[in-house]
């Protein structure tokens, strides 16, 4: 132990006499801006394009706290990511319907359609928070699977509508035709 | 050598199949919502693992093209016979023999069936009597 401790306090000395406390600053300074300006370099944002998302789809995750996230396109309903949940699991307490209606929606990061299942979750009060309504190739309710002003928890066992999410499926060979 | 070029063949044969195959994305898209993904079903919605009760009966061949999610589906001709004859062989195990055409499932799906339960329990029933 001694003999590291003599190793250390030969070192410190060494670079005492050697080194000027402003050197050291300023380049210790130099480390810290340095660090935090790094992901600014066009390299840092390249790199982010090939970020993997939870469910392995590819390109920046976005904020699924949003009503724009590209994974809303066609969604109506309460964000179950604002509601204790996120947007492919659903809050404690809730259940996710086994039914539910299924659209596509285009993956800005990659340009690439993909097949988006909005399920419910149901057993608990309505969520009330970050409402989105995009609607984005919902169709009237004569065409029930593509119409979401159904009560999708008609599959659960229990029948109250708390929070939708937006589960990727895979991705579609082409977008849904009415779009 | 032999083997590795069979191989590549085979392989290059395969490719443009699977680009051109739409079913199971017509399946996700147009029906796994409420069949859902492995077709069982719901308590609201029929399981399609049930097809096999009405394997080989008769009329079962016009009434899977002419229950309402097939019939209305928003999918051509030509790719519902396709979606058809692979969802048959899917959950039944058997491919329709022969299989749908497309100019089969324009015919049929031009008459709606009207009341697509009670004629299924027609055709489940049929050869009991």
């Amino acid at each position: 132990m001694s003999r590291l401790d003599r190793w250390f306090e030969g070192m410190s000395r060494q670079s005492a006499r050697r080194v000027s406390r402003r050197s050291w600053l300023s380049r210790f300074g130099g480390v810290l801006v340095g660090g935090a300006a790094l992901p600014l370099l066009p390299v840092a944002r390249a790199a982010e394009k090939h970020q993997v998302g939870e469910d392995g789809v590819k390109g920046r995750e976005g904020d699924p706290r949003r009503c724009e996230y590209w994974r809303h396109c066609a969604i109506d309903g309460f964000l179950c990511s604002c509601c204790g949940g996120s947007h492919t699991a659903c809050p404690p307490g809730t259940e996710m319907s086994p039914v539910t209606w299924i659209g596509t929606c285009r993956n800005p990061a990659d340009g690439i359609d993909y097949i988006i299942s909005y399920n419910d979750c149901c057993g608990k009060t309505f969520c009330g928070r970050c409402m989105c309504n995009r609607n984005e190739g919902e169709r009237p309710l004569y065409h029930w699977y593509r119409n979401n002003d159904i009560n999708w928890c008609g599959g659960a066992k229990t029948q109250t509508y708390s929070c939708s999410t937006a589960v990727v499926v895979k991705a579609a060979k082409e977008a849904q035709p009415e779009k | 050598m032999k083997g590795l070029l069979l191989t590549m063949a085979l392989l290059l044969l395969a490719l443009p199949a699977r680009a051109d195959s739409y079913e199971e994305h017509d399946y996700i898209l147009n029906c796994s919502g409420c069949h859902r993904m492995d077709g069982r079903g719901s308590r609201t919605v029929p399981s399609l693992l049930a097809m096999t009760e009405l394997l080989g009966k008769p009329g079962v061949r016009a009434y899977w093209a002419q229950v309402p999610g097939v019939a209305q589906a928003p999918l051509t001709d030509a790719r519902l016979a396709a979606l058809l004859n692979w969802l048959v062989k899917r959950f039944t195990g058997q491919s329709p023999n022969p299989a749908y055409t497309d100019n089969e499932v324009k015919r049929l799906r031009s008459t709606p069936a009207r009341d697509p339960v009670a004629r299924r329990s027609k055709i489940r029933d049929a050869i009991l009597r």
